[in-house]
This record gives C-alpha cells, structure tokens and sequence, in this order.
C-alpha cells in the first residue's frame, strides 16, 4: 500500500549532516541532507562556478574555414616545392656489393669464404657519377634485414661501462653471452659491439685517392657524454667466436666514431650509417673505383650490403617524401577551398538554422517493429 | 511474565539480566561498511571489483616479472595511488559515519530503573525497556505508545525524517496504559506484547498487547517509530518493541540502485573493444616473433645460454612467453588515466558547477540544487523524453478553495488562469469580476460569492444542504490544528494540502473547526441558528474511515450533540458516485454537469455526501468494524471491507473545486525544451479533464494539434462495466483500447505523410493504458505515442508511471528523464535513465530517489541545456583527446 521511503544505511536521522554528495562510483551509501541543517545562505558567487570565467569558443563559419583551408595551401605548396626541387638537386650514387663481391669459385661455399681468416676479402667495384656532385659527399653503408632494433640486441650493451673506466665491470649481465673473457670484463662489451660492421672502403679517381675524412661522423653528445675517453677497449673479439669489426686498443671510445655510430641502434631493419665524408667535388661522369674489403658477414642471415655516396640539401638526403607530403596537405585544402567557396556560393545554409535540426526535418515517425 | 524466545514476543519491563534470552539485537546501530579489520580485505575487493583496477592489477604483477620489458614502477605507482586515494575517501567517508553513528548511539534517553527515570545513552536501550521521551525529543527505538501527558493519551509526532512530511501526525495510547505515566506507576506496568516481525512497512503495525490477562489489539496508533520526534506534548511513556536495526526506519535503509551513463557504459565497450585489439597485437605480435626467431641472426646471440623467451628451439614457448611481454608493453593502450580523469571532472561538475549554480538556487526555499550522483552529468544533455508528474512539479502544491457546487448550485466568482488562456486561445475577452472588498485573501482559500459569505447562504434557497455541505467540510478530515484557537491565528496540519484548503474553507464559511481531542471536533459555528450568533458545538467522533489511493474517499462516522448520527463522506467523483442513494438524479446530473465544468477549468473536485444512521444499524456495523479492527492478518482489507458496508446509500451534497496553480515559469520552460527537441510527456493521477488542461496550460497542447483521446470513460465501456462482470470488462476494454489505438495509428500515419501535418497529441488514461501496456498491444502504443509531440497519461498508477518511462526507455532506446516530487513519483524516477526529484518543498522522498535535486520544474532549462550539454561535450573531448594522446604514443 503505502510507499516505502527509501532511506539510507548512513541516516543520520537526528544532528549532524554529512555534505549532501557523495560521489561513490558503486552508488551506494549516500547521506540523505536533512533539511534542518541546511545553509541559510546561497551558493558563494565565484565566475568559476557560474562557468563566467572568459572562454574563446570561435565558431566556425563557413568563410572561416575557406580562408584557413586557402591559408593553408598558400603556406604548404611553396614548401612542397621546395622541399620536392631541393630532394632533386639530391645527388645518390647506390651500390650493392654484397654478391658481386664473391669470388665465382666460393659462390656455393659463401660462408666459409667468409668467415675464415686467410682469404682475401678485397673487391674492386667502378662507380659512374651521374652529376657534379657538390662537397661534402657523404659515405654510408646500408644493411638490409639487420634487427638492430631486437630487444636482447639492442639492450646487450653496458652504458655504465662505455662511459667511465672505473664502471669496467658493471652492468655486465646486460652483455648476455658477450661479457668476459676468462675473469677479465670486455670492454667495450655485448652483442652490439661484438657485431659491430667492418667492411672498409677505400676510394680513387683516375688512381688518385680520394681521402675519406672520417672525423665528427658520430654526434657530438655521444663523443662527449656516453663514451668515456678514459675507457680503452680490452678484451675485445678476443673470446671464440668473433663477430666483427676489432677495435685499436690504444684508442679510447670516445674517439673510435665508428664504433659510436654503429652503437647508435637504428630503429628499422633497413638502415644506413655514416661511414666518413669526401670533402672534394665529384664531377659528373667521372669514375670512381671503390677497393672494399668485403668482411662483414651478412651471408649468414640473408642480408644485403650497399655503399651509398649521396650530397645533401637543406631537407636532409635524398627523399621525395617531405616534398610530396607537403604538396599532398596544400593541395586538398586547396580543392577543399574552391569546394566549399562554390557550394556556399550556390547553395548556402545560415548559421544556427534550427530548421536542419533532427527534430525539426519533416517528422519520419518511429515504427519499431 | 517473560515472553518465550520468540522475536515475535516482547515482555515489559525487559526481564532481569540473567534471564534474559538473547534474541533481541541491542540499540546501538552501525552505519559504518568496514570496521578497523575488515577495512582494508573488504575495500580492497571494492576497489578490484571495478574491471580497470583488476586489469592494471594484473599488468602491474606481470610486469614485476622478467618477461616484462618495462619496469615495475610505471605500472605499481599510478595503481597504487588509484587505490591509496580511493581508500582515504572511503575511509573519510566511514569515519565520518561512525562519529554519527556516536552520537546517535550515545545520545541520553530516561529510562526506568528501580521506580526512577535515569538516563541511559540510547545504545544500552533494551527491547521491553520502558523510556520517557520529552517534548522535541527523537524517540530512540520503535517504541509501544503507552500514555502521554496530554489529556485523552494522545501524543503529536513530525515524521520529517522518515517521509519528509512536516505536518504532524497524532498518535494515541490504548486507553488501558493511559495511567503509566509517572515512575511508579510505571514500573507497575507488566504486559507482554505479541508482534509481527520486524520489517520495512512504516505504516502498518499489527500486534496485541497482553495485558492483565486480556488482549488488546495494536495498531500503527499506538506505534512511535524511531527517527520521529515528538510535539506538542510534554513527554510521552513508551515500551522499546523493535531495537537498533530491527526498527522500521533502519529495515527502509537501502542503497540506491547505482545508475550509470550511457557515455560510461558505451566507453565501457570501447575499452573492451580496446582489450580485444590489445590482444589480437599481442596474439600476432607473438605469433610472428614465433616465427622470426632464428638462429642465422647469429648477431642476436640466440644460441648459447639464452633465456626461454628467445630460444629458437622452442618456438611454443618463445610465442606464449612473448604475448606476456607485449601485453605489459602494450598495456597503456588501455587508458587508467581516463577512468581517474573522468571520475574527477565529474566530481567538479557536479559539486563545483550543478550544485552552486546560483541560476538553479532558489531563495524562497533556500534551496540550492544538488547533484546526489555524479555519475549522470553528461546523460543529462542527451535527454530526448521527461516525462514529468503534475501536482507539485509542473503545479504548485498549493490548493485554493476556488469554488463549489453545493445541491446543484454553482458558487465561487473567480476566473482561472487556464480559463483566461482558453479564451485568450478562443478570442474572447473574459472580464474578471472585480473582488468585492471585504473578499478574504488567505492561504488556501481564493473564494468570493456573496451568496455564501457572511452567513449569507442562509438566505440561499438551500441552505440546509448548504449546512451540511459546511458542515461535512468542518468535520470529514483529519486535519490538526495548531497554534491560537482564533480564526486568524490558528494553523492547520494537514497530511494533504487539500484537506488544509477544504478546512479553512469551512472556517471563512463560518464554520470554525478548532480543536481535535481523540474523541471530539469542535466546530465554532456562526449564524446556524440565528445570524449573528456564534456557538461551540462538539462533535463526537465514533469511526475514522481512512483516506487511501484504493478506496479514494474519506468517511467519519460523528454523533450531534443532540443524538443524530451522521456518516460524512468525500472523495472523488467515481467513488462516490457509485455509493450514491438511488433517486435524486437531477442532482446527481447538474452535479456531474458541475465536475465537468470545473475540471475543464483545471481545478481538482471532489464530491461530498452524508448518510443519517440510525443507532441500530451503527451499533451492528460498529462491531464488525470492532473486529475488524482487533484482526491480527489482513487487518487493511478487513476494514475496507467494513467500510464498504456502511458507506453506501450516500445522499449527495455537493462538490468541491481546488485550484492548483501552475509553478513560476513552467509554460515558457516546456517551450524551451521542445525547441531543444526534447519531448515533455505528463503522467498524473488526475482526471483527464485537469490533465487536459494543465497540459493546455503549460503549452504542451494547443489547438493546432490533432489531439488523439483514448479514454475509457465512453458510454459503451460503461455500459459494460455497469454489467459487472470482470472478464468480460477485461476483455471488452482490450478490444476497445486496440480498435482506439489502430485508428489513432493509421490517422497519426496519415497526418505524418501529408507534408505539413499537425503536430501530435495523445491523452490516455490509466484504465486504458492498463490494456495498452499489455505485450500485444505495447508495440502499437509505442508506435503512436513516439509521432507525438506530447503525451497525456491521466489517472496513471505510480507503477504505471514507471512502465510508461521504462516502455519508452527501451522501446526507443532514448535517454529518459523522470521529475517528480512526492512518494508516487519515486518508481518512476528509478526507472529513468535520469530521475529528478524536486527538493525544498514537503516530502524528502522523490529527492532521496533521485539523482539529481532542483527547487523549480523551471530550472529544468539550466540543468539540461546548460549544465547537461556543456558536461557532455567536455568529458566527450577529454575521452576523445585521452585516446588521441594514446593513439600518438
């Protein structure tokens, strides 16, 4: 018969008043706000509660959005442009040496060419240079299907021990398999040192060499900060199985750029790295003859090697992508521009015409079956 | 005596320690969901009850293991500082119930020990323990009323805190205990109380006291319910019955039904649908890292001594050992940043914005409004239907004796508001007659006719009905007075505020009711005899038929002074008309022409009729009411049943018309709404007449729209009905509402495809909607009801309320909103999407159901287009933006 109030486990039903909310998500327990107690005043005025504080809320009207889209394109398509001729005048000599770099008579024996010692691992290859090429003419080397990137790889490294002399020993076990020879910690140790890359080029034009000026490849903070120039390498490929590059022992880390830049992980499996700079103009059609000492094993996983002398620009090397990107952005909102300037030239709305309001369209009415 | 171990049975005074039978829980209550050792397992399990927390649980312990590849402590301390702030909230929030739960339970009670009253704190109260409670004292445990120091062993009590009602209610002792009043006769007292058991009905109470060897039965009279406090009388001996949490108003605790947003459960789904991603990357993720590992990358050094998770020759391993590695990793795709975000905007939205927003703060009531759940904000402006009570949320509940029909005369000079818009509407111009001078101005009475006032209705050419009919006003009630017994100072108590209205009509008619003592209404009464002459008569009263929603009416038997027994009746239209006297049906015609008028007007009527008794047929009917009333089962329909007995052959005076005034700014608010596109239906327990109009009123119907009425007060139903015969009532209605609801639906199609059609209207009553809520039929009446602009739902149940809200809620799967103020509205209000309750006026029930209180129907504005939509779009940008930030990451 009668309704029951629905009262609280938490009535207080004779003195104080909790504060009227609670905000328990699970819904339960809620005081109930006695009306005895109540505040005999109203609400503290403050422009924050009333939600008075200023806002901007800019409403976008159809002229707005034209001139933002125009504006838009006006900015991007000369960047687009430039970006696009600049990549152009991009100057990109690729070579792949990995199998032409063989010896026809170990073609079926590749692995064994390569890891033993006494064979000669020199390889002459002819570059033609297809323009003048602008100094400074940057050296890298490209790998392919090379996991830089893999988890216990790139974490096989010890920072402690690379910075300072005196952290020789630490993190060790970071290294994994790479860690010591008998008692002796490696230095520096891990598998990305282990597995560092030591193919050499050397290059000539008309038998004149070119020098490769590799000094400043690696970045500055990894030089100053990370390796440490009281730290000599030690112990290095000295273990069973030796992976790759050696390392002169009477050179701290910080100077052995290409050990920094190959400890640099790169994030993608493809990658290039800095070899060293020619610091000559190269002029078109002139041949350079690269001697490679074709070490490094790549064989054994299935990857390929590649030289790449490439100038650069003022947006980096050699790549369409920033160009095309650019003009891409531009060009939609250009069109989008005209678009929306035509239909609202010929088949305009107003703002704020509650007549397109769901409701307000001509009623379609519910059937639900 | 000592009662045996039954909880059933209570004997006072409580026996002797040593004695006694431990099968009464003690006074002392606990509020408090965790106590000292079980706060931390049971909050704890609170906290991991919640999917987030689980899942960054299990991240958290996975990434404390070697597979992970990140470490622990960006998992372990967001969790940890989710869970640590969540349990010193919830800690605070016990704290702050157990120092209540202090107070209450120490708080000081007189108690009778050794023939003196001593005080006790409430805690150590025992159930047969006799207490004395003072005036404006809180009674400290359901207590058996046993005598009062006010004459006739009544006492007054507020029910504020148990129904929000702040009239006072009487209570009366069994005339037996009237002496136990003071410690020595108290402690005199033994009797033994035989009980039903303990449960959450605050209005009934079955029971009989056992007392000098005679049984005298118990009604919710002789009840004190704990949480009530006393007034109006000096103090009051009472026998504990039900302790601590065994009282009615501790078995009515309940947690309110935890509501969630359509935002939040839709979220709920993405992040499910963000797990399934998550693990379809890390299932091909491992897969793949299954596949690729290989010992030819001799630079990964895979071969020697390598963990298992990189250990080509087990290829299972490495892709199991790999999707736990991945999921750590990937773990942030799931967002706990938004669930802690989320939660927090919330909070300030609701207690920072909805609750002091000074557009919503309504200063006549001091009423602020308040949030009670933050979970809703955003839902709030996604309201497509609210559907709204009337008395009280879309009218004042403010009643004005407007005019009368007395023997077929109809009184009363004035115009009301929905009568000036219907002209307005029609283009007639009414001229309200200008209020003669002397017309009295007062709370609830807006009446002017010279014909009745000042004694006039003397002159009338039935002024003997007229007598009655003030008469039956003065008398038929139970309304309490207070204050100074003079006409201008006196206040009247009143459960409804119609009864109040009624009364203080009887008193500016000349007809002043001030005093009620259990037995007795006093009636000063001018210009009976003579004009001019005042006189106080008292009427004896022998039976109180109580007013509820099954019966709809109100009897008093009372006896004259001079001997005349006269049963009084009021009560609505239908009921009263079937009890009418055969004959007289010119009366009983002009009278109904009357109801109708006045209903069109929008005002609420009753009718009012009398029946002389003879002693006999009194004596004999008393006695099975007697009974009735002495009956420990079914007491309610036993005594329905005996009233049906006497209440019969009534002889109609005349009817009542109340004004109910619309609440501030409520017609400009629904206009507002249905331009915001929201659709405002009206679910009342009114007659279809003043819900027609309310709606007229409140701009929810015009002229313009084609109105459909399905009602079943058609002659051919009431043909049917007259043959009394239930199935076939059942079923003739059935087909009558489906033949109504498919016309309705064909011409309301035919209208939707002529292109500008009129807007849509459908007005149903109870009775109907009884049949066309029926499965079969459901469809079809969701169908039409959907194409109109506003639905009418008169003389609506409250559970008919709620399935009309839950039919729309999923039947158009919209947002629902419900608003409503009083007890009825309370199912309604749970089974919408959003209830709201209106607070600052009387009745604390809608608001302790609700989600949200306002003070207005009016600040509905504010809540929904301000408040609601502005909180929707703000936590939609930060769970667009949080999953943006992600998907750069």
């Amino acid at each position: 018969m009668a309704m029951s109030p629905l009262l609280d486990d938490d009535t207080t039903l004779f003195d104080v008043n909790l504060d009227g909310t609670s905000t328990s998500e699970d819904g339960g327990y809620e005081p109930i706000p006695a009306p005895k107690t109540k505040s005999k005043k109203p609400p503290p005025y403050s422009r924050f509660t009333q939600q008075e504080l200023p806002a901007c809320k800019p409403i976008i009207t159809p002229k707005l959005v034209i001139a933002s889209f125009t504006f838009i394109a006006i900015i991007f398509v000369p960047i687009g442009i430039a970006a696009l001729s600049a990549s152009n005048k991009v100057v990109e000599i690729e070579e792949r040496y990995d199998r032409e770099c063989i010896p026809p008579i170990y073609s079926d024996h590749i692995l064994q060419y390569i890891q033993s010692v006494g064979t000669d691992k020199t390889c002459t290859r002819r570059l033609t240079v297809p323009k003048h090429m602008k100094s400074p003419v940057f050296i890298y080397y490209q790998l392919t299907d090379f996991y830089q990137n893999y988890r216990i790889y790139k974490s096989s490294r010890s920072n402690l021990q690379l910075k300072s002399k005196a952290d020789e020993g630490s993190e060790l076990k970071n290294c994994g398999s790479v860690q010591t020879v008998g008692d002796e910690p490696i230095v520096p140790c891990g598998l990305v040192a282990w597995s560092m890359f030591n193919d050499t080029y050397s290059f000539s034009v008309k038998d004149k060499a070119l020098i490769v000026n590799k000094m400043n490849i690696a970045w500055e903070s990894d030089k100053k900060g990370r390796f440490g120039s009281d730290v000599y390498p030690k112990n290095f490929q000295a273990g069973g199985v030796i992976g790759g590059a050696k390392l002169n022992s009477s050179i701290p880390l910080s100077e052995q750029d290409d050990l920094i830049v190959w400890m640099r992980p790169a994030p993608l499996r493809n990658f290039r790295k800095l070899y060293g700079r020619i610091d000559v103009d190269l002029e078109a059609n002139e041949e350079i003859k690269v001697e490679i000492k074709n070490n490094y094993n790549s064989y054994g996983y299935g990857g390929e090697k590649l030289l790449v002398l490439s100038t650069t620009s003022a947006f980096g090397g050699k790549s369409k992508f920033l160009g095309i990107a650019y003009l891409t952005v531009g060009g939609f909102c250009f069109l989008f521009a005209i678009v929306f300037a035509i239909i609202h030239r010929f088949k305009r709305r107003d703002i704020g015409d509650t007549a397109y309001l769901s409701w307000n369209r001509s009623p379609v009415g519910y059937y639900i079956k | 005596m000592l009662g045996v171990p039954d909880r059933g049975r209570v004997a006072i005074p409580a026996p002797v320690q040593g004695f006694r039978l431990r099968v009464f829980k003690g006074n002392s209550i606990s509020t408090t969901k965790y106590n000292f050792f079980t706060f931390f397992p049971k909050g704890m399990f609170e906290q991991f009850r919640r999917v987030a927390n689980c899942y960054f649980l299990m991240i958290s312990i996975l990434s404390m293991t070697p597979i992970s590849p990140v470490n622990p402590v960006t998992n372990v301390v967001p969790l940890t500082l989710v869970l640590l702030v969540s349990l010193i909230k919830e800690a605070f929030e016990d704290w702050k119930r157990f120092q209540n739960d202090m107070v209450v339970n120490n708080t000081l009670i007189d108690v009778l020990q050794d023939e003196k009253w001593v005080a006790v704190p409430w805690k150590k109260l025992q159930v047969g323990d006799i207490v004395r409670v003072k005036q404006d004292g809180f009674f400290p445990a359901d207590l058996l009323f046993l005598a009062s120091t006010n004459a006739d062993g009544v006492c007054y009590i507020e029910t504020a805190n148990l129904d929000g009602e702040t009239n006072l209610k009487i209570r009366k002792a069994l005339e037996r205990t009237w002496d136990y009043l003071t410690p020595e006769k108290a402690a005199e007292f033994k009797g033994e109380v035989q009980c039903e058991q303990p449960n959450n009905s605050l209005y009934t109470f079955t029971g009989n006291l056992i007392f000098q060897k005679q049984t005298l039965p118990l009604s919710p009279n002789q009840i004190l319910l704990r949480g009530c406090s006393l007034r109006n009388t000096e103090y009051i001996v009472g026998a504990v019955v039900f302790t601590g949490h065994e009282t009615k108003v501790m078995m009515n605790s309940m947690n309110v039904p935890s509501k969630r947003s359509t935002l939040e459960r839709k979220l709920d789904k993405l992040i499910l649908a963000l797990f399934g991603t998550l693990f379809m990357m890390c299932l091909i993720g491992a897969i793949g890292s299954g596949i690729f590992i290989n010992q030819k990358y001799y630079y990964l050094g895979l071969d020697k001594g390598v963990a298992a998770e990189f250990n080509p020759s087990n290829r299972f391993v490495v892709a199991a050992l790999t999707f736990f590695t991945l999921i750590t990793l990937y773990s942030t795709v799931i967002p706990i940043s938004l669930y802690v975000s989320i939660e927090m905007i919330k909070f300030i939205q609701s207690t920072q914005f909805i609750n002091k927003d000074l557009h919503m703060y309504h200063a006549e009531t001091n009423t602020p409004a308040l949030a009670r759940t933050s979970n809703l904000n955003e839902e709030l402006g996604q309201v497509e239907y609210i559907f709204s009570d009337k008395t009280g949320t879309l009218t004042r509940n403010l009643m004005e004796f407007f005019k009368c029909s007395i023997g077929g005369e109809v009184y009363g000079s004035g115009v009301t508001e929905i009568e000036k818009g219907a002209a307005q509407r029609n283009g007639i111009k009414i001229q309200e007659l200008r209020k003669s001078a002397t017309a009295i101005q007062e709370k609830g009475f807006n009446f002017d006719d010279n014909r009745l006032m000042r004694g006039a209705w003397r002159n009338e050419p039935n002024s003997d009905t007229c007598k009655e009919f003030f008469r039956c006003l003065a008398i038929c009630h139970t309304v309490l007075p207070e204050g100074d017994e003079s006409p201008e100072k006196i206040t009247y108590q009143a459960a409804s505020p119609d009864e109040a209205a009624l009364v203080t009509a009887a008193k500016n008619f000349g007809f002043f009711f001030y005093r009620r003592t259990h037995t007795m209404i006093h009636v000063r009464e001018s210009c009976v005899e003579k004009m001019g002459k005042i006189q106080d008569v008292a009427y004896e009263i022998l039976n109180v038929l109580e007013f509820n929603s099954t019966r709809k009416r109100q009897s008093v038997v009372c006896r004259y002074p001079n001997g005349r027994l006269v049963l009084y009746c009021k009560g609505a239209d239908t009921v009263i008309y079937e009890r009418l006297a055969s004959g007289n049906d010119d009366l009983k015609k002009v009278n109904r022409a009357h109801l109708e008028q006045f209903g069109s007007a929008g005002l609420r009527t009753l009718c009012l009729a009398y029946r002389d008794l003879s002693p006999e047929t009194y004596e004999s009917w008393n006695e099975k009411f007697i009974q009735a009333k002495s009956s420990l089962r079914v007491r309610e329909t036993k005594l329905d049943e005996v009233a049906e007995l006497i209440e019969k052959d009534l002889i109609l005076i005349g009817s009542t018309a109340i004004e109910d005034k619309l609440q501030e700014g409520v017609p400009a608010c629904i206009e507002t709404l249905s331009r915001a596109g929201i659709k405002v239906w009206v679910l009342t327990g009114d007659q279809m007449g003043t819900a027609i109009n309310i709606a007229y009123a409140c701009n929810l119907i015009n002229n313009e729209m084609k109105q459909f009425i399905i009602s079943s007060e058609t002659d051919a139903i009431r043909e049917v009905e007259n043959r009394g015969d239930q199935v076939e009532i059942a079923c003739f209605i059935k087909e009558e509402v489906k033949k109504q609801l498919k016309k309705c639906l064909e011409e309301a199609q035919h209208y939707l495809h002529s292109a500008p059609g009129p807007k849509l209207t459908l007005v149903i009553d109870g009775k109907c909607l009884m049949y066309a809520l029926d499965p079969t039929l459901r469809v079809m009446l969701l169908n039409l009801s959907l194409n109109c602009t506003s639905v009418v739902c008169c003389r609506v149940s409250p559970l008919q309320k709620a399935q009309v809200t839950s039919m729309v809620k999923k039947g158009a799967r919209k947002i629902t909103l419900s608003i409503g103020d009083g007890a009825n509205d309370v199912s309604m209000i749970q089974a919408a999407h959003i209830g709201i309750g209106i607070s600052g006026l009387e009745g604390m029930q809608a608001v302790m159901a609700s989600d949200f209180a306002i003070a207005q129907f009016r600040y509905l504005t504010d809540l929904l287009l301000v408040h609601g939509r502005w909180s929707y779009l703000r936590i939609c940008k930060v769970c667009g933006s949080t999953s943006f930030r992600l998907y750069e990451n």
